[in-house]
């Protein structure tokens, strides 16, 4: 009888599949790149941001390889990401560098990723596909930092631990 | 900004993802995409023991990512949907909200 099931199986495990989002702007595919972009900061919601201090805006440099973080109030930045590729106006690959402790991650094999693809209409609409995938990586790390401590649950003393190690690297 | 921090460790699951973490329990989950399996096929040609398979199958049970079905004298496993479905929705409903504002912001005048 559970064997029969198997189809259910399948369709559950789309649900490991990357989070797919799309919206259709009246903009042009310049105009779309360049706020999503390079204005990050005129529309992120402000109540999802990983820092200590209130959100004021959010930089992203414009090349393969450049950082991205918030400035915050306090005048100091924080990183959560970084660009892995830079391709305007058609498309932007970001590393979603945060952690289930919704701290910062320095390491790219620990971190998952957002593309996002303009694809420009006749009608001067811009189409906007947004992906968010191996969000499963972020795991990896979960779990490298509780097996690092050997206990269930400790996440206070897993997270000094880390920040340890990562401020001695 | 500690609510905040505290929603986001909720619909993360950290079990979860901690549950993830492992090469042997994704090859398990891989495998059980196919469809429901015992614990004797699950295990085949791992290189790992069979207790250990079955102790990696306890923690993916624990994090909701399977479910066991008992048929006859057999453990049947398969993938938890509602485990997976909790995993993702923060990002899904997070992207929702984000694109939205963008659209409203990308339209001004």
């Amino acid at each position: 009888m559970a064997a029969g099931e198997s189809r259910s199986g399948v369709t559950e495990a789309a649900a490991l599949e990357p989070v797919r989002r799309s919206v259709r702007v009246r903009a042009t595919a310049e105009r779309a790149f360049r706020v999503f972009a390079e204005e990050m900061g005129t529309w992120w919601p402000k109540t999802h941001h990983i820092g200590r201090s209130p959100m004021v805006d959010i930089v992203v440099e414009g090349r393969a390889g450049g950082a991205v973080y918030t400035m915050q109030e306090d005048g100091t930045p924080c990183p959560w990401g970084c660009v892995l590729a830079w391709e305007p106006p058609h498309r932007f690959l970001l590393a979603w560098q945060i952690t289930p402790e919704w701290t910062y991650e320095p390491d790219l094999a620990r971190s998952s990723e957002v593309e996002v693809l303009f694809t420009p209409a006749d009608d001067g609409t811009t189409l906007v596909e947004l992906e968010h995938r191996a969000i499963e990586r972020h795991g990896a790390n979960a779990a490298a930092m509780r097996g690092a401590v050997g206990s269930e649950g400790g996440w206070n003393g897993v997270l000094a631990l880390y920040g340890a190690k990562v401020g001695a690297a | 900004m500690v609510s905040d921090s505290l929603r986001f460790v909720q619909t993360y699951h950290q079990q979860q993802l901690d549950a993830l973490g492992d090469e042997t329990r994704r090859a398990l989950l891989e495998r059980l995409r196919r469809g429901p399996l015992p614990v004797g096929q699950l295990a085949k040609g791992l290189p790992v023991s069979r207790p250990a398979v079955s102790q990696h199958l306890r923690v993916l049970k624990q994090a909701k990512l399977v479910h066991a079905d008992t048929v006859g004298t057999r453990n049947y496993y398969r993938l938890d949907s509602q485990g997976f479905a909790a995993l993702r929705s923060y990002l899904d409903r997070f992207w929702a909200e984000a694109l939205e504002a963008f659209k409203a912001k990308v339209e001004e005048e």
